[in-house]
């Protein structure tokens, strides 16, 4: 059976509409049952209160629904948009985009589980705040999207632009590694951030007089546990836009593969790290607001150090880039 | 979608060289410049006990901030950075929200703002750090906890950079893409007005403060 182009494009889409829509489903759902889970915890002890929380609960949980929306978006896209391009190469930037997508999701729905999981208790114990602690959720689990909304940027980007005049080795290799490296980078960071944004919830519950050191340590803390889904996304941009020679063997391509791998997989474990240091750091702000800058100094340097790891792979990843 | 890739570029040969300008970037950012000269001006022209808008926007800028560089330095080196600090944010929370008029591009879309803010801030960070403890005590901190750790925290240094610019633009370039393939695909009906307005006027707010805090605290660890 000889298999067209054309046909390894829509088998290409179908395959990425799968992938992004599954892997897509993961993150959101767990981060939904985590906030539920702490709202029916609260509300034993606040039954009075159960309007307030079950409120806050599903704000909570609409946000965290957004990484699984964004997911479903790119999916139906790759079902039914009007497919581009007459190009095998097509059929790969297709399959990348459904990973980027679909992957960059599960960390932030998780991630932005948590701040809501936090708001629901913290409004059983501090009822006086919820203006405050709603505001800091919704800030929270908002900042912890950015990691998927780099995924959707990089999936839309494979999507929508035309790169059918490039050769198809190597660039077969570095459209898959382009989704590869942001989908799987975003991970750490969503979850990582999402810790972040409950230890700030669990503060302000304690101490509701000390927003503003809360929330500016918050900020600082997740847009930190972010830098590895940045430099996901940086390789993926110089995936995507830097000029590779055509090439006869398979070395470069699997170079440029293994640049994604090395840069995605390299990013999940310092974004859940950082976003730990982060949480306690925080947790501790309320406590002691008068010496927050010195929290977040602290936090920054823990950050830093256990960002190394991250940047390892960010230079590997490079010099594969470059050996390419 | 043409629209994804395209850049406005004047080019210019220099002496051999072959010299590309932003033309988008650079225009946008004088407008900026100049909305903020005005800003200032009105702001500060008839100072008065029950201050006009422009005063009081510009009264609570400057205590927010003040605040701020005075909690994460002390008293006396704020002094020297906050009007960096300040008009940083202002800049930034300008270039981010002027995405949100029509035919406007913010000039942090463009990696060569962000990169260039991201070095300015870092070179500042270290000639804070140099001044105030002296160049040996500085060098001394590379080789900490053992000398050979030198190379990698030179490089944990430049990933700060990368970090801190690629942050800013990836938000800000990333909001726009996505505003402009899902206003395509909706034909421009009912979605675009809140996606900007979560995109350009929250996500830049926010990014704005990162950004700044960022800079502010990068300062503060070096002369810590």
């Amino acid at each position: 059976m000889a298999i067209d182009d054309l046909t390894w494009i829509h088998a290409a889409s179908y395959f990425g509409a799968g992938v992004s829509v599954g892997f897509g489903a993961i993150g959101a759902a767990l981060g939904e049952g985590y906030t539920a889970g702490q709202a029916s915890d609260i509300l034993s002890y606040r039954p009075r209160m159960s309007g307030e929380i079950l409120k806050t609960m599903l704000v909570g949980q609409a946000v965290a629904e957004t990484a699984g929306i964004f997911a479903l978006v790119v999916s139906m896209l790759l079902m039914f948009g009007e497919l581009k391009g007459h190009h095998a190469l097509e059929a790969w930037a297709y399959v990348g985009a459904g990973l980027a997508a679909g992957l960059s999701a599960i960390g932030s729905g998780i991630g932005a589980g948590f701040p809501a999981g936090a708001a629901c208790q913290a409004l059983g114990r501090q009822p006086s705040a919820s203006g405050q602690i709603t505001l800091n959720m919704l800030i929270g689990s908002s900042i912890t999207q950015t990691p998927c909304i780099f995924g959707l940027v990089i999936a839309f980007l494979l999507m929508f632009i035309d790169y059918g005049a490039k050769p198809y080795y190597p660039y077969w290799a570095a459209f898959l590694g382009a989704g590869l490296s942001t989908g799987l980078a975003a991970i750490g960071p969503g979850y990582g951030g999402g810790l972040v944004g409950a230890g700030a919830c669990r503060s302000l519950a304690r101490n509701p007089e000390a927003q503003r050191p809360i929330t500016t340590a918050m900020l600082v803390g997740i847009g930190t546990t972010q830098s590895t889904a940045i430099y996901g996304f940086l390789i993926s941009l110089i995936l995507l836009f830097k000029s590779f020679p055509e090439s006869t063997s398979y070395v470069p391509s699997f170079a440029l593969l293994g640049a994604g791998l090395a840069m995605g997989f390299g990013g999940i474990g310092p974004g859940i790290g950082e976003g730990i240091t982060g949480y306690y750091a925080l947790d501790q702000v309320g406590r002691v607001p008068e010496e927050a800058t010195l929290l977040t100094r602290t936090m920054l340097v823990g950050q830093a150090v256990s960002e190394s790891t991250g940047i390892y792979s960010l230079v590997v990843a490079l010099l594969l880039v470059l050996n390419a | 979608m043409e629209e994804l890739t395209r850049v406005w570029e004047w080019t210019l040969d220099v002496g051999g060289y072959h010299l590309v300008f932003n033309a988008m970037t650079i225009v946008m950012t004088l407008i900026i410049m100049a909305l903020l000269i005005l800003f200032g001006f009105y702001a500060t022209r008839k100072t008065e006990y029950v201050p006009n808008p422009c005063q009081m926007v510009a009264e609570i800028f400057v205590q927010t901030f003040w605040n701020l560089t005075k909690d994460a330095l002390d008293e006396d080196m704020a002094k020297k950075y906050f009007p960096l600090i300040c008009s940083l944010f202002m800049f930034l929370l300008l270039s981010n929200w002027i995405g949100v008029l029509p035919h406007m591009n913010e000039p942090t879309k463009d990696l060569n703002t962000t990169l260039g803010l991201g070095i300015m801030g870092f070179c500042i960070a270290h000639y804070a750090g140099i001044k105030t403890k002296g160049f040996w005590t500085y060098a001394k901190e590379y080789f900490q906890p053992v000398f050979f750790m030198m190379p990698l925290n030179v490089i944990g240094e430049l990933a700060k950079v990368i970090s801190i610019s690629f942050r800013l633009y990836g938000n800000i370039m990333g909001g726009s893409i996505i505003i402009l393939v899902v206003t395509h695909l909706v034909y421009g009906l009912v979605l675009p007005p809140f996606l900007n307005g979560f995109f350009g006027l929250f996500v830049g707010t926010v990014q704005a403060f990162v950004f700044t805090m960022l800079t502010l605290v990068y300062i503060s660890v070096q002369v810590k």
